[in-house]
Parts: C-alpha cells; structure tokens; sequence
C-alpha cells in the first residue's frame, strides 16, 4: 500500500503545481475593454446672429450606416468665433482633448469657399492647439472645410503637414450665403 | 543511470567499431526475434543497423530481413522491442547470414522499459524535420524564424518580432500547428497574430506539406507543423538541460531549462520547463525601430506514467508574451498610409533604444492542460484517449489619450475556450496493414470585447478519420490511404454595439488522401501523395466589420461563403547515399471556393477619413503551383555543402460581374526563394554520430542513440538566402510595390564539448544574422510600407545538457 499512497502524493503535488500555473494567469481575466471611438465632431459658431452647432456623426460605427454631415450655413463679412465638441457616443471628451492640449493639434483646410480660420488658441508650450478658432467669412460662396485632429504631431507649426496621427478627419460643406 | 545500464549490458553483447572495405553489398541478413524466456516470436521488433541508417520490423512469426549489406564489414546491429530491453549486437558478414537473436522481458527493475524506438517508416507525403543541431541553432527565435529555412516555408512578418509560418504559399486558418499532440486553437485568422507556441519545448518539428486533413482536421488543409517534446527520461534519476543566450539585435536575453525526474523503482516521470526571453527596440542597419520590444515567459511540465499495460501522460503549458507593435506602423487613416509609404525612414520614430514596451503592443496568454492515456490492448491492438483544453487571451493595447478612461485598459479583447476530445484504436501490422480509427471532437466559446473585429461565436464540431498503411518486405512498394468525414457548427452573435448578428452556420465534408511510395533501390525513394481536404470559412471570413489600422483598409466579412475544398497533389524524390542527399518536390494544390480578401471599387468613410474598402470572396478557384528542392553533399577535407530552392506560383480564377472569367495573380504569395551554404565540420575523434552531419531538411529521422561518441565537435557554416523580387502580383496593385530582391548571409557556428562516460554534454553556440548589415525589405513583411528589416544580429548561446 505504500506505494500506491507515493504514487498518490506525487501525483497530488504534481496537480498543484499545474495549477499554480494558472493562478497567476486569472488575474485581468475579466476586466472589461475601453475603447476610444469618435463618433461626433460639432462645430460651434457663435456670431452675427447664428449660434449653432453643426455635427458630423457616425453613429453605428465604421461601415454599416454612412456618416451624417450637416452642412455649415453661414453669413458673409462676419467674423465667428467658433469651438469644436468631440464626443465618443453620448460622451463627450472635448475636455480630455483640452487637458492633453501639448499633444494634440486640430487644423482646417479651406477649398471652395471664402472662409479663413485664424487665430488658434495655443496649448502650454505656446505652440497652436486650435480648440478655439476664429472664422471670417467673405462673400458669397460655396465650398468645404476639412477638420482634422492630430494626436502626437511632431511639428505644430507645419499646419499642411503636422505629423502624428490622425484622430479624426472630416469634411463639413461650408455654404457662405 | 549507470548501474540500469550495466544491468542492459548484462544483456547484451559487445558493441564494436566501423570498418569500412570492401563495397560488395549484395549480402543480406535475416533472422528471426524471440523472447528470451519463453521462446516465442517477437513480432513488431525493430531491427536496425546504424551505419546504413536502415531498419525493418519483424513480421507476425518474428522474422525479419535486411539487403543490401556490404561483405566483410563490421555492423552494429540494434534490436528491440517495446516491452523488451534495448539489445546490440555486431554482425560481420561473408556471405547471406541468418542471426537470431533473444531478446529478454526486463524484470529486474521491477518495471517496464518502454523503448517506443520503432523505425518511422519513410513518410509517404512530403515531410521536413528540424532538429539536432540545426533546431540548436535557431533557439531563441521565435517558430516561424525556426523553420525558416526549410524549402517551401516562408513567413508572413507583422514587423520581426510577429512571424507566422507559411507553407506552400497558405497560411493562417490552412494550417495547423500541432504542438505535443495538440492543435493550437487561437485566433490564427489575424494576419498579425502569430502563433502562441515555445520552440524550446520541442526536441524535433516536423513540417507536413499537401493535405493533412485526415491526421489533423479541418485546420491542416494546406500542411500542418508538429512540434514533439522529447520523450520522457526512461531510466531513474534526473536528467535536463539549461539554455543561455543573447542577441546583439536588440540586446535580447534569452533562458530556458528543463528537468526531467523519473522516480526510482516507479514508472512515473515528471518534467519541468520554462522560457523566459526579454528583448528591447530592434535595429534596422540606419536607425532603431521604435517600440519593438518583446518580453515573454512560458511554462510547461509533464507527468508520465507507465504499467505493463497503460501508459498515462499529462501536460500543461502557458505562454505568455508581450510585443511591442512599431509604432510608426500605427497610422490613423490612408492619408497618413500614403506618407509613411513615400517616406524612405519609418515616420514618428523614436530613434533611440530602450527595452520599454509602450502603446501600441500585444499581450497574448495562451494556456493548455492535456490528458492522454494509451492502452496496449493486446500484441496487435492499442487504444488512445485523448483530452485537451485551451484558454487563449489576446488583448491589444492601442494608443489612446493618457487621461482618458482608455489609458489603463485594452482597445480590443479576444478570449478563447476550446475543449478537445481525441480517441483512436490502432493496430500493428495484420497482413502487412498498420494503421487505425479514430474520432475526434471538438468545442468553442469565444467572446470579443467591445470594438472587436469579430463577434461572439460558439462552435462544436466532430471528425471521424480512419488510416491504413501497407508495408510488405520485400516489396519496393508501399500504400497509404485515408478518409475523414467533419462536420462544423458555429453559432455567431454581437452584443448589438455596432451591428446585430445572430446567426447559426453549418458545415460538413469528406476528405481523403492516398500515397504511394516506391523504394527504386537502396538510394532512391520516389513518392506521390494526394488528397482532397476542405476548410469551413472562419468567423472573420464570414463576419467581420472593421478598420483594420495597421493596413490603413476597411474589411467586411461575407455571411455567404462556403467551404473551401482543396485538392492536393505532391510528388517527392529523394536521394540518399551516404553523405549525399537530396529531394525535390512538385506540387499543385487546387483550391475551389478559395476565399481571399478583395479591393472593393468604393472606400468606406469612417471618422478618420476615408478607407479602401476590402470585401471577403470567394473565387472559382486558385491553384499554387510550385517546386521545392533541397540537397547537400560532401566536399573533401571536412566540408560538406547544402542548398535549397522554393519556387511558387500561385493564381486564381474569379467570375466577373460580367460572368466573364479572370485570372489573376494571388496576393501575398513568397516569392522565389534560394539557399546556399557551405559548411566545415570537425569531430575530435573518428566517428561520430550521423546526427552532426544531417542538415534541417533530410527526410529521414535519425537514430538518437551512438556507439562511439566523439569527445568534442564544431563546425562553421557560412549560408545566404536569395530572395527575387515577387513579380506576380495581381492586377488592382499594391499600394508600394513589392521590395528589390535580395541576398542576406548568415554564418554559424557551435561547438560541444562531452564530458566522458556520461551523457552530459555542453554546447556552445554563434549566429550571426545578416552578416553584412544589409538594408533590405521583405515582401510578405506588412510592415515593410514602414521601416527596413533588422539589420546585423549577434547571438550567443550555451547549453549544458546533464
């Protein structure tokens, strides 16, 4: 019988080393994941009368439903003051973008319309964040704005060409009437 | 250990030398194998002469015959059999001999000496082995750099440090790599995801190329990679090995260990191993690759078991990586693609070397417990039981902003459970037939957290397979076939966050192979294996729905696919003649209802702008044609020279909207490949065992044990690899176009050292990857729209052996 209770105990102690194996692995087994999407830029223009937000949505995602874009109606000869909200779902994170300023960089490209944005608000290093813009609209026109938001670019000051990458890119159309 | 070997020697006879004269060898030898004490016929015994490398086992009545020896030369004749003592003796002939020999059941240690030392009989299809001293070599690399080498495998890279192996030009969800009688169950669909699996837990691995369906299941389609442990220390005491290593590349430490302990007067033995490898930012010859470190660590232990009738075995594995992703690959839309593409140095890097692992990396656990049990029946029949589960974890940590509630978690999560249950009945040789039945079944729970590519999926399935080999001395010719019938069940579901999905598929199929082979004369073998196997479409194939970033396209999956069936055919020769040897292989895989990733016409807008849009389809079919050789041969003075050539071209027919038919090139297919080297060899002693001269590659498996052994060995090889550039692509383009062909020289060396009247043994070993610090692009690399390959890569290793 002795022999039978050695076979035992090392199979036994064999077991438990196996299974210390896995102890160690059960720890994050459940934490949950936390994605980052964007799923809505608005623009908000306060001036010459108009103080409205404009959303570029994509509600459901990459694919499925396309994105909704709301065209961007403004005066000519006004200057506007203008702030971008970025939200994930109903969340919005325009102020997690805000607290990052030193490494984020929002930038506009103009075709078409006769519009200029100018007058970015800076981040910490004095270089140019962009949260906060200054629109001028010209005369009548039609065209379209293309927003980005750069995440570590490597030259702010390189508006065509910052660097880093992209957060998010889309165009609204700009309608100057 | 020695005393358990002088009780054998009470046993057997003397062991002698080699002598080699005359080259008459028109002599044979035959006999007959009896048990010892009660006279009756051994049937199933091998008899094995080591210096041709040749063997037979004895028929039902215990005879056994084997031509083709030379005359007034000495042979060290090896006999065993599983239940009995492994049995020597020397045999010169003068003319046809008839030996007999006795062979005793070993009682005196009270326990079963289990010598599963049968001769493997030539593979009919098409099989390459790495080991000794070339799987020595490549230690601490990863498995896809491992096999490398062979002809007819290539790799498909995410950046250097994630390599998945490619066999004949498929990969992925078409082959399956089998690690210690278990298939890895993962997310192999990801073209970045490389296997889960230590080389260092392996003694040989085998590549099967053609139709491995029947053996393995639906995941063998196109191959299948055997990894197999060294068998479990027979004789009492303690036995194993410690492996250190560095790389210059990287500044990379590498160390593995392993014990085994079989328990005195018992039949049970245990095993303990364990890796650990660290490594910091890779170096391409002009810059630092930022973010391309790698830490990992892995465990494995086993038990064995054995009475005069069972055999138990049990395992258990983890494996546990973290791999840091380049992080100028990690691009945010096409436009930033296109700029990285253009870009001759990877963009946003951070030239500078540090073993830190930051955003974005991978972090992979997989785990696997294993039971297995084999009962010898009777003298003819065995039956095999075989339980495995895996736990697979795979979560990627992607580059958020450092505040929000993303910084401390995952981006994506992928978790696996798969339940497998083997069982087969096998016979030996009645009326020259070996071979079995089995069933297998199989289970699947797989969840995705939010943001994932694929969804939610459970899947069951099962297989039915049987085998049946024909051997008959003398005959030259030898016959396997084999059928399988699977079936697969997957039931789909997504939490409804972006889209709904619930959604059951089944799918079912036969699949079957036969192979001949033909033994024309001592020297050549010739063999044609062929079979059909089929592959159900995988979740992502039907299911997906995402960005995938790294290659800056949009992929949607296709609910509609079915099945692919494959048919392949492989036609081998081999040559051997003392130290010459060489094989070459043809082979045409036509796949029907290949599914493959397509450029869709119109791009996806998405928050990050606007992506080209991949759809999965299926085609009429493809078929991949192709040519693998190796060879190598001896040079006088101690030198000895090796080759090996891998050839492809791989097409596929589609339908066009128009119904017209298209051909096209495949995409991703390795382009054609060639190795050279030359290799100087030096043993302190006069013979030593075959083993050092066998390069990765010969077909046969080399008998382990020696009689003399030499007190130290080295050699030196100089080898370079030739790649042309891939000029097959199909038709819509690349983004960048395939890279310049290239040759890059490698040289190793290594050296053992033995330490006399035992086992032990020291090995010291140098690589030295791309020798000239070559700045060179590879084709089936993803990453090569970012950075070069890594350039010059030192590696130093020892290992003792005790």
């Amino acid at each position: 019988m002795q022999q039978h209770t050695k076979i035992a105990l090392h199979t036994s102690f064999f077991a438990l080393f196996t299974m210390s194996l896995f102890v160690t692995g059960c720890k994050d087994g459940n934490s949950p994941t936390a994605e980052e999407n964007i799923t809505k830029v608005e623009v908000h223009l306060v001036g010459g009368g108009i103080n409205k937000e404009f959303a570029w949505e994509d509600a459901d995602g990459s694919g499925g439903n396309a994105p909704t874009v709301e065209d961007i109606v403004i005066l000519p000869n006004v200057t506007y003051t203008a702030h971008i909200h970025v939200y994930d779902g109903a969340k919005e994170v325009t102020s997690e973008i805000a607290d990052e300023r030193d490494v984020h960089l929002f930038t506009f490209t103009v075709t078409g319309a006769n519009l200029t944005v100018s007058e970015l608000d800076l981040d910490g290093n004095g270089k140019p964040f962009g949260g906060d813009s200054k629109w001028i609209s010209g005369t009548a026109s039609a065209g379209s704005v293309n927003i980005k938001l750069h995440h570590e670019p490597t030259d702010k000051i390189n508006a065509a060409n910052p660097g880093g990458e992209v957060d998010f890119d889309v165009v609204f159309p700009v309608k100057i009437q | 250990m020695l005393k358990s070997k002088a009780a054998l020697a009470g046993l057997c006879l003397l062991c002698a030398t080699l002598a080699l004269e005359a080259q008459d060898c028109h002599l044979a030898l035959r006999g007959r194998v009896t048990e010892a004490d009660t006279k009756e016929p051994l049937a199933y015994a091998t008899v094995f002469v080591q210096e041709v490398g040749k063997g037979t086992m004895t028929d039902e009545d215990g005879r056994y015959a084997i031509p083709h020896l030379c005359e007034n030369t000495s042979y060290t004749v090896q006999v065993s059999h599983v239940e009995c003592a492994h049995f020597t003796q020397i045999v010169r002939l003068t003319e046809n001999a008839e030996v007999d020999f006795q062979l005793l059941h070993d009682n005196v240690l009270g326990e079963v000496v289990v010598h599963e030392k049968s001769v493997a009989p030539p593979p009919v299809q098409s099989v390459l082995f790495v080991e000794n001293s070339d799987l020595e070599a490549t230690k601490g690399l990863n498995l896809g750099e491992t096999l490398k080498k062979l002809p007819g495998v290539s790799l498909l890279n995410t950046g250097a440090t994630i390599a998945k192996p490619v066999i004949q030009g498929l990969h992925s969800n078409r082959i399956a790599i089998v690690s210690n009688g278990v298939a890895l169950e993962s997310q192999q669909w990801g073209s970045e995801h490389a296997p889960e699996i230590d080389p260092f837990a392996a003694e040989k691995i085998s590549v099967v190329k053609g139709a491995a369906g029947v053996r393995y299941g639906v995941g063998a389609m196109a191959g299948a990679i055997i990894l197999e442990p060294a068998p479990l220390r027979a004789e009492a005491g303690v036995s194993g090995w410690l492996t250190l290593g560095g790389f210059s590349n990287g500044r990379g430490g590498i160390a593995s260990g392993a014990a085994d302990w079989h328990l005195p007067g018992k039949s049970l033995t245990f095993r303990i191993q364990g890796t650990a490898k660290r490594s910091g930012n890779l170096r391409a010859p002009d810059y630092f690759m930022g973010n391309t470190g790698a830490s990992e660590l892995n465990f494995s232990a086993m038990a064995g078991w054995k009475t005069a009738r069972w055999n138990h075995e049990a395992g258990a594995s983890r494996f546990d990586q973290r791999i840091g992703i380049l992080r100028s690959a990690h691009i945010g839309n096409l436009t930033d693609l296109q700029r990285a593409i253009d870009s001759p140095t990877p963009l946003n890097n951070t030239d500078a070397f540090t073993y830190d692992l930051l955003r974005p990396y991978q972090d992979v656990q997989h785990n696997m417990l294993k039971y297995k049990t084999v009962l010898r029946i009777s003298e003819k029949w065995k039956a095999t039981g075989q339980y495995s589960f895996q736990f697979n974890q795979r979560r990627e940590y992607d580059v958020v902003r450092r505040t929000g509630a993303a910084a401390s978690k995952a981006q994506v999560a992928f978790r696996l459970w798969s339940n497998t249950m083997d069982a087969a009945l096998e016979h030996f040789p009645i009326r020259h037939w070996q071979g079995g039945v089995g069933v297998q079944a199989v289970q699947q729970t797989n969840f995705v957290s939010r943001g994932g590519f694929i969804p939610d999926y459970q899947s069951v399935g099962g297989g039915i397979w049987a085998m049946e080999r024909w051997r008959r001395f003398p005959s030259p010719w030898e016959l396997e076939i084999g059928a399988r019938y699977d079936v697969r069940q997957t039931s789909a579901t997504t939490d409804g966050n972006l889209y709904d999905l619930d959604t059951l598929v089944r799918f079912g199929n036969l699949s079957g192979t036969v192979g001949l082979l033909y033994h024309a004369d001592p020297n050549w073998t010739f063999s044609v294996h062929t079979g059909q196997a089929w592959r159900p479409p995988h979740v992502n194939e039907l299911f997906a729905r995402g960005v995938h970033h790294g290659a800056g396209t949009y992929e949607q999956g296709n609910p509609a696919l079915l099945p692919e069936k494959a048919w392949n055919t492989n036609l081998t020769a081999r040559f051997e003649r003392n130290r010459w040897s060489a094989m070459l292989t043809l082979y045409r895989n036509a796949i029907r209802d290949f599914i493959y990733l397509n450029p869709g016409l119109n791009t996806v807008l998405t928050v990050r702008g606007a992506f080209p849009a991949y759809y999965y389809q299926q085609a009429q079919h493809a078929v991949l044609r192709g040519a693998d050789a190796n060879f190598a041969f001896p040079l006088p003075v101690g030198f000895s020279a090796e080759g090996g050539v891998s050839l492809l071209r791989g097409h596929r027919v589609t339908e066009a909207i128009s119904n017209e038919t298209q051909h096209d090139w495949l995409p991703l297919m390795p382009a054609d490949r060639f190795q050279y080297g030359l290799k100087w060899t030096f043993k302190n002693k006069e013979q030593g065992t075959r083993n050092e001269d066998r390069k990765a590659g010969g077909p046969d498996s080399s008998d382990r044990s020696s009689s003399t052994v030499p007190r130290s060995s080295f050699y030196l090889r100089m080898s370079a690899t030739t790649a042309l550039r891939q000029s097959r692509i199909p038709e819509e383009g690349l983004l960048k176009a395939p890279p310049a062909g290239f040759t890059v020289l490698n040289f190793d060396a290594a050296c053992t050292f033995r330490f006399n009247r035992s086992e032990d043994r020291l090995d010291i070993g140098l690589t030295i990857q791309n020798l000239t610090n070559l700045r060179y692009r590879e084709y089936l690399n993803f990453f090569r729209y970012y950075a070069d390959e890594p350039g010059m890569n030192v590696g130093l290793r020892a290992k003792i052996i005790f």
